[in-house]
């Protein structure tokens, strides 16, 4: 029993890392109704950066917070480069290619001038010996502080989309541009500083997983997207609270299935639920049915 | 004044205006009529800014505003509510506002503008925090109409705004649209596919047929003359 | 200039000939030349898997290289455990790929847009996790040893041990022909069909494509191709391992097929060449292979959107070479495309029936208690004001919509809630507002597209060219140059549709509809858009149907045109029917003239507008 708690609670720490990701994809998905194919290579550039930076004797709050900048710096320039100009073609086979390439791009950039080897993550805060006692469990600290981390990250986002007025333009941009920039809004502006938000949170999520799991390679990332994009399907793509639950759901599947069987099967198990829900209830469970006119 | 010299919009290889000119005194409400398909929302739209024009100019008051963005002309004071009752219907009426205001407002405070958007139509004062998409179409219109005047525009287009609403309702709407002319002295351009219901509160009226100026004069001159109807029915 | 010089390439005597030249020069090159040309000629058929799913079907796929485990994992363990012949665990692996596809379409067929990506992104992750895991079967990590191979003299058929040469004619002589297939059925209707569903399903549902069955169809085929290289290449490497199907090779897969270019024949086989050759010849490539393969991911859409190909080869024919039939030549049946009108017994039967039709959307009336009737070779206006239902209610006819209540009754048959391909097959087709045709097809490809509910031959008949096919094919086309002419578009009849201007796109649409040999057409806006003279085009094609006792409803604004058209005109307003009639009646209707013009309770006010007047 205790082992399954263990778990259990494991599986919502890591779940709400997956909601942040899912929060992450879904802000471009808000303004611009895409997503990134290549968020994994932002989540790895935050890790990568992280230890390149500390290891570079910068010191731990700088680093982190200079690598976060540069996963929101390259996001400009893939929706610059990677976005913007296939918007055009009314389809989204050119942009999920493209960003998709993106990635690609970034991971072997990152392999060829930094090595593909995995490199060990230092412990930030606290470390992977440290635990806590909640309600009687042994709990790692630093999944601790992972959740609060992520939980608090989500709150602050759902506050200043609601109360803010840039986050009233980026809810009125991602419902209706038109009426949006005749509203005064501009919203090619409100639609970069989406995108730098977007791969900002990816890369504080890529911070924390490294934190958990301890190492970083250049393929890091890749898997923890498509969890992510599993997260924000299951809720439903673009409802924080639909990620949220979808991430936690995922990440609790994820480890019990991983505990019982194996962790090869965690994986396929999430694969298992993507598809399932794409084919079933593709809106999620908290997502709206898109209706086109005919 | 608002002036349109020359105007071209294209949508590919379609124009759907072709070559006109219109101007709009300030402070009067100008009537654009014509039959689906004229070209009444691209014209309204290339005013606005949210469709390019392909060629010629858009001046207010000399100014030659073709190259602003939508976002810009707004901030310069133009607003512009489109055909189909568009406005978030996620959002409260009190958001809605919010919005219109937030990216635009010179210096009052919203409690004051929105007191006076809830003076003029009292329904919304009870709806505030309602969203807007569970309002009956009528209601609305108002918060469209409302968002679009909260800061004092100079100049408000508005693009078939009685579309599929009761005739009580729309005797609402098009009462406060007078008023505010009256009022505010807002230049106001008004296209409706229902002609005598334009022309009843407009003092000019131009009428278009695919994608030109066909006819234009005093609204009570056009709205005893039989031969608008051809410009409609074809008849 | 360069096209034209280039041109010879695809000349089939050309390709033949190549052929032969590369099974002959195999014997007297280098044993890594060989293996090069081997791996060519497998990423040939990998690039051309993709280019018919995502190319030419539209339907993206990032985890391809799940099929190709199938087929190499099948193929190599069909051999080692149970003792197959080569021909027969090739055709094993093909058959196994097939089935995948087949069965991964159910689920992937419902989904679009970045969803499909996602998905095929999990389909080729879970492929690869199968494989890692399931170390019984696979290897697991360690891989698959000693799979029979003609490297290590292994690899025997019929009593024969293959050489590398061997296999490399083997291959070549296979790859040959499944080019051969291919290139018959892109050319042919089904191949053409998938085109239309990359446009627009909608669109190709209303000229009688099924959309579940045709993606069925290309997912089938697509993984086939992958499972048969899959097979060739378990056997030319002699290993399996895991990561030889992980994502960098559906990547790979995908940038061939793109920079080779989408939508074509050759271009997937330049793309192959090319990234074969590539990473041998430039040490700079393999160190910096993701770097590159990213970038040109990133770039090639915006910069070649057609791939090499597109830039340097002439372009792919999507109908085969052949002299349409002409009347003379016909085999007793005549240039007439089949199912003649029958001669109908009742002068006044309605051709349709549209009985109390009533849909709402999100809570809003559409159409509320609709009742109209339409007789063979007559014309009715559908008008009304913006938002009125038209549309809704030719979607509702055409089967797009499923109404709320009602009934819609063709022929005597009750069609309500038909599919949108069923009732098109029925003989009803209809157009859109825009003009949904292929872009990259000619006029007259686009127009045999209307064709294709008529056509009798399989799908297996034209992938072989079989004479019965190539013969209805004949027919077809000497139909469609009849159309064409009607339309007035002889002389651009093999002119790409998107560089012509929009009128005479519009009349493509219009061939495409005569083409189909429809009972009844509804269009919708036909005007929009057109010219004096393409109106007067349209006015005649319009007669031309009346005349074939064909019914018409046309969705209009445009009254004048109308005026000396219809027969009767039906007015909706709110989804409900206030006039119905002919033209002068409607023009006197007291209910038409409020819903336009606002009539009595809206009369003009005094001379400066102050404010309207109470209700």
């Amino acid at each position: 029993m205790e082992f399954t708690l263990q778990l259990a609670f494991a599986g919502v720490c890591v779940g709400s890392a997956y909601a942040l990701i899912a929060m992450g994809l879904s802000l471009t998905f808000w303004t611009t109704r895409t997503l990134n194919f290549g968020q994994g290579s932002l989540l790895m550039v935050g890790a990568v950066a992280t230890v390149a930076l500390l290891g570079a004797g910068v010191p731990a709050v700088a680093a982190v917070a200079l690598a976060i900048a540069l996963a929101g710096a390259l996001m400009v320039v893939a929706e610059r480069v990677a976005i913007r100009p296939l918007l055009k073609s009314g389809d989204s086979m050119g942009w999920v290619v493209s960003t998709l390439g993106f990635g690609l791009f970034l991971q072997g950039f990152v392999a060829k001038f930094y090595g593909s080897q995995a490199i060990a993550f230092p412990s930030l805060i606290f470390t992977s010996l440290d635990f806590v006692d909640v309600f009687g469990i042994q709990v790692s600290a630093q999944y601790l502080a992972v959740l609060t981390l992520s939980v608090a990250l989500m709150v602050a986002m759902e506050i200043f989309l609601l109360r803010s007025a840039w986050g009233r333009a980026v809810r009125a941009v991602s419902h209706d541009a038109d009426v949006a920039a005749l509203a005064g809004i501009p919203v090619r502006r409100v639609v970069v500083l989406s995108f730098v938000a977007s791969g900002a949170l990816a890369g504080v999520a890529g911070v924390m997983v490294a934190q958990i799991t301890g190492t970083v390679d250049p393929q890091f990332g890749f898997n923890l997207m498509v969890l992510g994009f599993v997260a924000a399907v299951f809720g439903g793509m673009g409802s924080i609270v639909g990620a949220l639950v979808g991430g936690i759901a995922l990440g609790v599947a994820e480890k019990l299935a991983g505990g019982f069987i194996s962790t090869a099967f965690g994986d396929a198990v999430a694969f298992a639920i993507l598809m399932a829900v794409l084919a079933i209830r593709p809106q999620g469970l908290f997502g709206r049915r898109e209706m086109t006119k005919v | 004044m608002l002036e349109v010299t020359g105007l071209v919009v294209r949508y590919g290889s379609i124009e759907a205006v072709r070559d006109c000119d219109l101007t709009f005194d300030a402070g009067t409400i100008t009537a654009i009529l014509g039959a689906n398909g004229a070209g009444k929302s691209s014209l309204m739209k290339a005013i606005s800014g949210l469709v390019p024009a392909a060629a010629g100019t858009i001046r207010i008051d000399g100014e030659d505003i073709t190259a602003l963005h939508a976002h810009r002309r707004a901030r310069l004071g133009i607003s512009h509510a489109l055909e189909g009752r568009r406005l978030f219907h996620s959002m409260s009426v009190d958001e809605n506002l919010r919005v219109a205001w937030d990216f635009r407002h010179r210096g009052n405070d919203f409690k004051t503008a929105s007191d006076r958007v809830f003076e003029r139509f009292p329904m919304l004062a009870t709806r505030r925090n309602t969203p807007a998409g569970l309002l009956s179409g009528g209601q609305q219109q108002m918060v469209i109409l409302s968002a679009a005047l909260i800061h004092e525009p100079r100049y408000l287009l508005l693009d078939e705004p009685s579309l599929g609403l009761a005739p009580v309702i729309v005797q609402q709407i098009f009462a406060a649209i007078s008023a505010v002319c009256r009022d505010s002295g807002t230049t106001i351009i008004l296209s409706e596919h229902v002609a005598a219901l334009a022309l009843s509160v407009a003092h000019q009226a131009y009428v278009l047929k695919q994608g030109k100026v066909v006819r234009k004069g005093a609204a009570s001159a056009l709205a005893v003359d039989a031969s608008l109807s051809a410009a409609y029915l074809g008849g | 200039m360069l096209r034209d010089k280039l041109a010879v390439l695809s000349d089939a005597r050309f390709i033949f000939a190549l052929i032969i030249a590369l099974g002959v020069a195999a014997e007297f090159v280098s044993g890594s030349t060989v293996q090069i040309w081997s791996f060519v000629l497998i990423n040939v058929l990998i690039a051309q898997s993709i280019n018919v799913l995502t190319g030419i079907a539209g339907q993206i796929s990032l985890g391809h290289a799940g099929f190709l485990a199938i087929g190499a994992y099948g193929s190599a363990l069909l051999m080692k455990s149970l003792g197959l012949p080569l021909p027969l665990s090739l055709v094993a692996a093909t058959l196994m790929g097939a089935a995948a596809g087949w069965i991964l379409s159910f689920a992937a067929g419902r989904v679009r847009e970045f969803y499909l990506a996602m998905m095929t992104l999990g389909f080729g992750m879970i492929s690869y996790e199968v494989v890692r895991e399931w170390t019984g079967v696979t290897g697991g990590v360690a891989g698959l040893p000693g799979v029979p191979s003609p490297a290590l003299r292994t690899l025997n058929v019929f009593g024969v041990n293959l050489g590398e040469i061997g296999y490399f004619h083997l291959m070549l002589g296979v790859t040959a022909i499944v080019l051969w297939l291919l290139r018959n059925f892109i050319t042919s209707p089904y191949g053409r069909a998938f085109f239309a569903i990359h446009v627009s399903e909608v669109a190709a549902g209303s000229i009688g494509i099924p959309r579940a069955g045709t993606k069925r169809e290309a997912y089938t085929l697509s993984a086939a191709l992958m499972g048969l290289a899959g097979g060739f290449y378990a056997h030319l490497v002699g290993y399996l391992g895991p990561e030889s199907f992980h994502l960098h090779r559906s990547v790979e897969a995908l940038v061939m097929a793109v920079v080779g270019g989408l939508g074509t024949l050759s271009g997937p086989v330049l793309g192959a060449a090319l990234f074969t050759y590539l990473p041998e010849q430039l040490q700079f490539f393999t160190d910096y292979q993701f770097m590159v393969y990213g970038l040109i991911l990133m770039l090639s859409f915006v910069l070649l959107p057609r791939g090499l190909a597109g830039l340097v080869l002439p372009r792919t024919r999507f109908i085969k070479r052949l002299t349409p039939l002409r009347s003379a030549d016909a085999d007793g049946r005549g240039t007439e495309a089949p199912a003649a009108i029958p001669a109908r017994d009742d002068e006044t039967t309605p051709l349709l029936r549209v009985s109390a039709l009533a849909i709402s959307f999100l809570g809003l009336r559409a159409l509320d208690d609709v009742t109209l009737e339409l007789k063979p070779g007559h014309i009715l206006g559908l008008v009304g004001p913006n938002g009125s239902g038209k549309s809704t209610l030719v979607n509702v006819i055409s089967g797009i919509y499923r109404p709320d209540a009602g009934r819609v009754v063709f022929e005597g048959r009750d069609i309500t809630g038909l599919a949108d391909y069923r009732v098109a097959r029925l003989g009803i087709i209809r157009t859109f507002q825009d003009p949904r045709l292929v872009p990259g097809f000619s006029v007259r490809e686009n127009v045999l597209l209307g064709a294709h509910r008529l056509y009798r031959q399989n799908q297996l008949a034209a992938a072989v060219d079989w004479p019965s096919a190539l013969r209805e094919e004949k027919r077809m086309l000497a139909g469609a140059d009849k159309v064409i002419a009607m339309a007035g578009l002889s002389a651009l009849a093999d002119s790409i549709v998107r560089d012509l201007p929009y009128g005479d796109q519009r009349m493509t649409e219009l061939a495409r509809v005569l083409l189909a040999d429809p009972r009844m057409v509804l269009l919708d806006e036909p005007t929009a858009g057109l010219s004096e003279g393409e109106l007067k085009k349209l006015a005649l094609v319009l007669q031309h149907l009346k005349q074939q006792d064909i019914a018409v409803v046309l969705i209009e604004h445009h009254m004048e045109f109308l005026r000396d058209l219809v027969d009767e005109v039906v007015v909706l307003n709110s989804g409900r029917v206030i006039y119905r009639g002919d033209m002068a009646g409607m023009y006197r209707s007291a209910q038409v003239i409020e819903a336009y013009l606002g009539g009595d309770s809206h009369a003009a006010a005094p001379a400066g507008g102050q404010g309207g007047r109470d209700a």
